[in-house]
């Protein structure tokens, strides 16, 4: 046991954007506070030739090697060598995320979607799922601090309305769409009853934050060279620049609570070591992702909290869900496209986000992926036996016409899809690895045949061939759910505030508080509520 | 420390892939390249880079070696292409040698079917040694791909400089290269007319790789 005294009046788990915007709200605010990452202090330039250097470029964990004792899953395969999924739909579940300073938002595309106004009230709207312990206008000003905070460019809503009502403009004009999104709208807005919108992004139209003007690499994902693109270690930096304390490769594994357990006292972590150190405060925030907050808080079980702690309503580690979506790749016959010249997600189809039919199954959004095709379109033309010049004209060909549409479809909370530590493998630290078991919900799966159908559609209105479709279903990388919000403490974890029913000095700042998934990428909606807590604690620890 | 916690996760992906090796993983099965894996080529993930890459250096076969002779040969046959950069050939050849036991004699034997005849293009001739030798197909494929895409024995060679960004130039760039300024991606790029070329191999069993 260390005999250093660390403490302060926050202590929080985890350096992603949650746990690094609570940081340097608090710290701007005069308040003490201490941020515990597992993982690693790392840089960017680093990741960008680890980036160059990698065979399977798509790999969005590919430049991101884990170290023993925080480990991450070094890809999407199942089995997998550290998340470990069951069940009929183990494969749509094998997540991937990183644990370092500055956390998954290395590898994001930076779509920063504000939730519908339906989001947050499924079960009144459309009796599917929860209604969330809070209401869209609650968020309201935490999505605006969210998007100052990290840059979001986006349309003017009185030309392009979202659907998520706005009291003041986007921080930064909306990106102008490549030349391939242009004529994918075209032909939407031509052919078909939808639309394509400009995907509300943080990612810089201009520059702002000493960070420079997006320059187009289309490598947004697994890592921005220039940083045009916002992500957690910004905030890290920000909040490291007014005093916080970071201390990477600290790994916690026990959160300690008062006699009658009504409080954290103070949380554990090991290092590279084993060597322990007890870290007190007066509030914990843990912030370490959907799957590490759960297991964390199920790896703290003791006498006092058999199940795990702030576990009395048995729902930690439950209602596991994602954007489980769909994907396809062809070529379209039409005009040459060129996709992969600019960011890689600008464009969506937005209108089966929200309807009356979401009494029946799940609603989703369409990407057309702007991604550089040209090594795909190499190795299909090398599969299909092309040498010399004939190669060389089929691989601009392909390149130039190759198309890939993902949807995010909308999960239900289901208590039987389930996190729990597994029983025998562990990392270098002797901490269980987790394990989850999923069934895709039937509202989900309902959801994803109807993308199949429009997908089918929009290949013939492309005059697409070659089409391969990504067997099964696609996990999008959007874990939420395990410590799911409700005002009920017998039937959820956290309440409106993200303050778990069990420990009132105890809050969870990640996508496991979502009672229900909408469609838009989680990680605005994740910034929103962490700003949130960082707000309540502002207002309790002064007032103290 | 027990770890050097400032360097493990500063580990190059090729060196990543040695231990990789080991896990067969679903994209090496989809591929179907990756064939019978030894165990006994694996280095330590945790050595050092320096000497990884003075090791690597050490073992690069010369531009002068007969055998890269031969590759280049090869290689501007199969490219239609009259120059090729020798430097790049010699790291291609290198590495191709390592990825398998038999791949040095096939590559003196596939020079020996062209020295041997007279060939109008990369298809005529790649059509004649699948012929000869269906073997020499998956050879073939190594050369392509370390020419077009940069990669051979599943190691980047070379990225910028593959030529599959060559014939791109003036459309895309590889990725983190960008160079044409803010907004570029609004403009229209060159259009391509349906290629009438037709393979001069027998196709190979290719699956997309999810993300």
């Amino acid at each position: 046991m260390s005999s250093e005294n660390l403490s302060a009046d926050v202590v929080i788990v985890g350096s992603g954007v949650a746990g690094s915007s609570i940081a340097n709200e608090l710290v701007r605010a005069g308040i003490s506070v201490i941020v515990l990452e597992a993982g690693p202090r790392v840089d960017r330039q680093h990741f960008v030739e680890n980036f160059r250097n990698l065979e399977n470029k798509p790999s969005y964990q590919g430049p991101f090697p884990s170290v023993p004792w925080a480990p991450h899953p070094p890809d999407q395969q199942t089995p997998n060598e550290y998340l470990h999924t069951s069940g009929p739909d183990a494969e749509a579940y094998q997540q991937v995320y990183l644990r370092m300073i500055g956390g998954t938002t290395w590898h994001w595309a930076g779509c920063a979607w504000r939730y519908l106004p339906s989001d947050f009230e499924l079960k009144s709207r459309y009796g599917q799922g929860r209604d969330w312990a809070l209401k869209y206008d609650d968020l309201e000003p935490f999505y605006y601090q969210a998007e100052v905070m990290m840059g979001v460019c986006g349309p003017d809503p009185a030309v392009e309305d979202l659907g998520s009502p706005r009291r003041q403009p986007y921080p930064m004009d909306a990106l102008p769409i490549s030349y391939a999104a242009q004529q994918f709208r075209k032909l939407i807005d031509e052919k078909t009853p939808w639309r394509v919108v400009h995907e509300p992004q943080a990612r810089n139209t201009r520059p702002y934050a000493n960070r420079p003007t997006c320059e187009g690499h289309n490598n947004c994902m697994p890592i921005c060279p220039i940083g045009a693109m916002y992500n957690g270690s910004y905030s890290v930096y920000d909040a490291e620049a007014a005093g916080a304390t970071f201390i990477p490769n600290a790994v916690v594994y026990k959160i300690e609570r008062d006699e009658a357990n009504k409080l954290v006292t103070a949380v554990h972590y090991l290092d590279p070591d084993k060597g322990s150190h007890r870290v007190t405060g007066k509030y914990f925030v843990i912030a370490a992702h959907c799957i590490e907050t759960a297991k964390l808080l199920l790896v703290s079980a003791d006498d006092k909290s058999p199940t795990g702690v702030a576990n009395s309503s048995d729902q930690v580690g439950r209602n596991m869900m994602d954007h489980t979506g769909v994907q396809v790749t062809f070529i379209s016959g039409d005009k040459a496209l060129w996709p992969g010249r600019g960011p890689l997600e600008t464009n969506v189809i937005d209108n089966f986000r929200d309807g009356d039919w979401r009494n029946e199954r799940g609603a989703y959004l369409v990407h057309m992926v702007d991604d550089n095709q040209v090594d795909l379109a190499t190795q299909m033309a090398i599969a299909k036996g092309y040498v010399g010049r004939e190669l060389e004209e089929r691989i601009r060909y392909l390149a130039a016409h190759t198309v890939r549409l993902f949807s995010h479809n909308e999960a239900l909370p289901d208590p039987n899809n389930r996190l729990t530590l597994n029983k025998t493998r562990k990392d270098a630290l002797g901490i269980p690895h987790p394990d989850v078991y999923y069934k895709l919900p039937e509202y989900t799966v309902r959801s994803c045949e109807h993308t199949r159908k429009v997908f089918r559609e929009l290949i013939g209105l492309m005059h697409g061939t070659d089409e391969q479709w990504t067997p099964g279903y696609f996990p999008q990388d959007h874990p939420s759910g395990s410590t799911i919000m409700g005002v009920d403490p017998k039937d959820s974890v956290v309440d409106g505030h993200c303050r778990t029913h069990n420990h009132e000095n105890l809050f969870i700042a990640s996508s496991s508080v979502f009672s229900t998934v909408g469609t838009g990428n989680i990680t605005l909606t994740v910034a929103a509520l962490a700003l949130r807590v960082a707000d309540t604690l502002k207002k309790e620890l002064n007032h103290a | 420390m027990a770890e050097n916690s400032s360097s493990l996760w500063m580990v190059s992906p090729n060196r990543m892939r040695l231990s990789r090796l080991l896990r067969m993983s679903r994209r090496d099965v989809l591929l179907g390249g990756m064939g019978t894996i030894a165990a006994g080529g694996l280095v330590s993930a945790r050595a050092s880079e320096p000497d990884a890459q003075a090791q690597a250096q050490a073992q690069l076969l010369s531009i002068n070696d007969p055998l890269v002779k031969q590759f280049q040969d090869l290689s501007r046959r199969l490219t239609d292409r009259d120059t090729l950069n020798e430097w790049i050939g010699a790291a291609l050849c290198t590495n191709i040698v390592q990825s398998g036991e038999k791949r040095k004699g096939q590559i003196q034997a596939l020079h020996a079917l062209l020295e041997g005849g007279q060939f109008a293009s990369a298809s005529d001739f790649a059509r004649a040694a699948e012929k000869q030798d269906p073997a020499f197909k998956d050879l073939i494929h190594d050369i392509m791909a370390g020419w077009y895409r940069g990669v051979a024995n599943g190691k980047v060679v070379v990225y910028r400089s593959a030529l599959m960004f060559d014939i791109t130039r003036d459309a895309v760039y590889p990725k983190t290269y960008a160079a044409g300024g803010p907004f570029y991606w609004t403009s229209k790029p060159p259009e391509v007319d349906p290629p009438k070329g037709r393979p001069a191999l027998s196709s190979s069993k290719f699956v997309v790789e999810p993300t």
